[in-house]
């Protein structure tokens, strides 16, 4: 997930579709991608949370990126699942569909333009232009680990309202 | 350095390092059983291969200082001197300094370690307190009683050398002044192997040559050999037999839609070496507590001699098994938990008199398994916790509120508060007070848990229970709504199938199950998980009855599927320290499945009794 490079030197990225929206990770937190599986459902979880699945022996979590960010969640033959090394854990991404790998100068990357709304957009690292498209350049740490905290405070409460 | 001195030099590194820790081992039970000699002749044995192997390869520093060490040593063996515990402590210094001086070779070769200082205490030691006549570095003294057998190895290894290597480290050696010691390393480095296969041959009982020099170069013996291996590769290796596990039992599943008898045979015998593997590979992480139970031996010595306490440690079930990260990581805090038995827990001899106590404090440090936990216990039998003097130490600190009132249980909990120590001066034995609240941190985070108990002027008990996380367990597998589930089979007590009558619904309380006269609350496992099923009569459904809590409850599932031995997955991103689930596993079908804790679901379901057993559980802190 480092962004450190040098100058002229491109990243390659990971690019892939929720619904009709275009997003980008760095490549090289990608481990895999693979079919959606069977997936065991959590109690207690929100609903973009699918649940655990197993990966070759390994459980891991598996949310739907579609659901996280209030986009319609439609499975079809193209639906797919990156796994990404999310620090000691892996961590299932479910996908509308995966495009292509996109090598990207930094000159590319322009910066996120500015919104002004309450919403933390602080997991949209950069827009990268392909083709006619925008994509947006995902810091799936930051889009996550908001998330956990999230997941951190519900559980507490819970445990403060039982 | 050429990369064959380079190879000698870290050959013997590995081998120093080995010979250290058993060191360490006998000195401490030389100052339980003074009088042993075979103790003695081992301690003398290690120095002395120790010495020899250092110069031959030319790690002069070493070799000075065990030349000094062995000095004194030799004066123990010959019984020309005492062995008194300041002798003990100064053997153990000398370990100590030894292992450090091992581990900067380790990093640099040509690092030189400055031992003057211990060297002139061996030497104060030697002169002090024993009527030496001799010079404790006259050489001359070299040549040990044990000579006699060295010799003969010598000898009979020394045509080897000469075959085997060039004369060129030989010539090196006995430049370097006494003789048979450097052969013998010689023997050592350059005939690793070589000697490796005679040890293997003569491993069985060697009565002619009782004290054969070599034998102490490999302490475990032949017969332990062990190889490191990363965890990660074992991680991986864990992950595919558990995949090989699924698969076999497909195949077995289909094996029946075969024509040839020749397959379904051999699919019967895969699967029994597949069980094979999976029970060895299961197996491997387990580690024994042993040997970070040993090493509290030394704790214990240091503090209460710094202390001037007598202290006997107790050691049982040191065979108990740990997966071996949570033994790694649970080594500290066992430490700070011993060190502060012996120097908070304990009183000072003069006070255990006065109180009629006996003099000599005991530390209990032991491990066993309790239900889905293993314990580790750690227990003195000291003043025990004061709950005044720790809330008065606590407002005066500003952990609590002046005029905050705490029961006593709850004043207890006060030592793991952070910033917190009852000790007025600061000791450098037990720090500053930072350990406790680390402690209780650390064991938190391998989602154990620590209880105290303690009792006034009887002594203070600090209970660390550890989940079986990483481990394997036998699980039940059980199915409710859509889900199936896997519930610890150490949690069941048993499982009944209700009868109409036997469910009663109680205002306030939900619903009871009468079991057998008894009446004990009944929930539904869908609606404690929060699911949305149409609920099922209980007539068809499975009560669990689970007894090794608070109080007794049943959970009502839809059907029990069947037994499993399963290894529990740490859940990750979003779904860690969930309140009631334990983890993941793997079924038998490949499909993921969360492993549920029972107790805590219950506790999570009646919000009366969450209160109370969380605030038991987490205490105060």
């Amino acid at each position: 997930m480092e962004q450190k490079k040098s100058k002229g030197q491109s990243q390659r990225y990971l690019n892939f579709s929720l619904g009709s929206e275009e997003y980008a990770i760095p490549l090289n937190a990608v481990k895999e991608v693979i079919a959606l599986p069977e997936v065991t459902s959590v109690p207690y979880t929100p609903p973009h949370f699918l649940g655990i699945m197993n990966l070759r022996g390994q459980v891991i979590s598996v949310i739907d990126l579609r659901l996280k960010f209030g986009i319609k969640a439609e499975t079809t033959a193209e639906t797919a699942v990156i796994i990404c090394e999310m620090g000691q854990h892996s961590l299932g991404m479910v996908v509308s569909s995966v495009n292509s790998v996109l090598a990207l100068e930094e000159s590319e990357i322009s910066p996120k333009p500015e919104i002004h709304s309450h919403r933390n957009t602080d997991y949209i690292q950069g827009v990268a232009k392909k083709d006619k498209h925008l994509v947006l350049l995902l810091d799936i740490v930051k889009a996550l680990s908001a998330e956990e905290q999230a997941a951190i405070s519900r559980a507490t409460g819970v445990k403060k309202a039982a | 350095m050429d990369d064959f001195e380079k190879e000698l030099k870290s050959g013997y590194l590995e081998e120093a390092s080995q010979l250290l820790a058993d060191a360490e081992q006998c000195f401490l039970s030389l100052e339980k059983a003074s009088e042993d000699a075979s103790i003695v002749e081992k301690i003398f044995r290690l120095a002395h291969n120790l010495k020899g192997s250092a110069r031959a390869v030319g790690f002069m520093d070493i070799g000075e200082f065990t030349h000094q060490l062995e000095s004194l040593l030799l004066k123990i063996k010959n019984k020309e001197m005492q062995i008194q515990s300041s002798t003990v402590s100064l053997l153990l210094e000398c370990n100590d300094h030894l292992r450090m001086m091992v581990d900067t070779l380790r990093t640099d070769m040509d690092a030189r370690v400055d031992s003057q200082a211990l060297m002139a205490e061996i030497g104060r030691h030697l002169n002090g307190e024993v009527q030496s006549e001799e010079a404790p570095e006259s050489l001359e003294l070299v040549p040990p009683p044990a000579s006699a057998f060295e010799e003969e190895a010598v000898t009979e290894e020394v045509a080897q050398v000469e075959e085997i290597q060039a004369s060129e480290q030989e010539e090196e050696v006995i430049e370097t002044e006494v003789s048979f010691d450097q052969l013998t390393s010689v023997v050592e480095n350059s005939l690793r192997e070589e000697k490796h296969r005679l040890e293997l041959v003569s491993s069985g009982p060697a009565p002619v040559q009782p004290a054969q020099p070599q034998k102490t170069a490999t302490p475990t013996g032949p017969v332990d050999e062990s190889i490191r291996v990363s965890l990660k590769r074992l991680e991986r290796l864990m992950n595919n037999v558990g995949e090989l596990v699924i698969l076999q039992a497909v195949l077995n599943q289909q094996k029946h839609s075969v024509q040839s008898m020749l397959m379904q045979k051999t699919i019967d015998q895969l699967a029994k070496i597949t069980k094979d593997i999976q029970d060895i590979s299961m197996s491997l992480r387990m580690v024994p507590v042993k040997q970070t139970f040993q090493k509290m031996q030394r704790i214990v010595r240091d503090t209460s001699k710094a202390l001037s306490k007598e202290v006997v440690l107790d050691i049982s079930g040191e065979d108990t098994e740990l997966d071996k990260i949570v033994l790694e990581q649970i080594g500290d805090p066992l430490v700070h938990l011993v060190r502060n038995a012996v120097d908070h827990g304990l009183e000072s001899t003069e006070e255990r008199v006065a109180r009629g106590k006996s003099s000599q404090g005991t530390v209990w440090l032991s491990a066993f398994h309790q239900g889905s936990h293993i314990v580790i216990e750690v227990r003195d039998d000291g003043h025990g916790l004061d709950a005044q003097k720790l809330i008065a130490k606590a407002r005066e600190k500003g952990v609590i509120k002046p005029n905050q009132e705490l029961t006593d249980e709850q004043a207890y909990h006060l030592v793991f508060a952070p910033g917190f120590s009852t000790k007025t001066e600061i000791t450098d034995i037990s720090g500053r007070g930072v350990g406790m609240d680390v402690v209780k941190n650390n064991i938190q985070q391998l989602q154990g848990e620590i209880q105290l108990e303690t009792e006034k002027g009887k002594g203070t008990c600090f209970r660390i229970l550890l989940p079986l996380t990483l481990s394997i367990i036998d699980g039940m597998v059980i199915r409710a709504g859509e889900e199936r589930y896997v519930v610890p089979i150490s949690q069941v007590h048993e499982s009944v199938q209700p009868e109409g009558q036997d469910v009663h619904f109680v205002t306030g309380l939900g619903e009871v199950l009468s079991l057998r006269g008894e009446n004990i609350p009944l929930f539904r496992l869908t609606s404690v998980l929060g699911r949305k099923t149409v609920p099922r009569p209980v007539t068809e459904s499975i009560a669990i009855v689970i007894r090794n809590g608070k109080s007794p409850f049943s959970i009502l599932v839809d059907d029990i599927i069947g037994h499993q031995q399963v290894v529990i997955k740490r859940l990750g991103h979003g779904v860690q320290n969930m309140k009631g689930i334990s983890g993941g596993a793997i079924l038998g079908d490949g499909r993921a499945a969360l492993i549920l804790d029972f107790n805590e679901l219950a506790s999570r379901a009646t919000p009366a009794t969450s209160a109370i057993t969380s605030a038991v559980m987490k205490g105060a802190a």
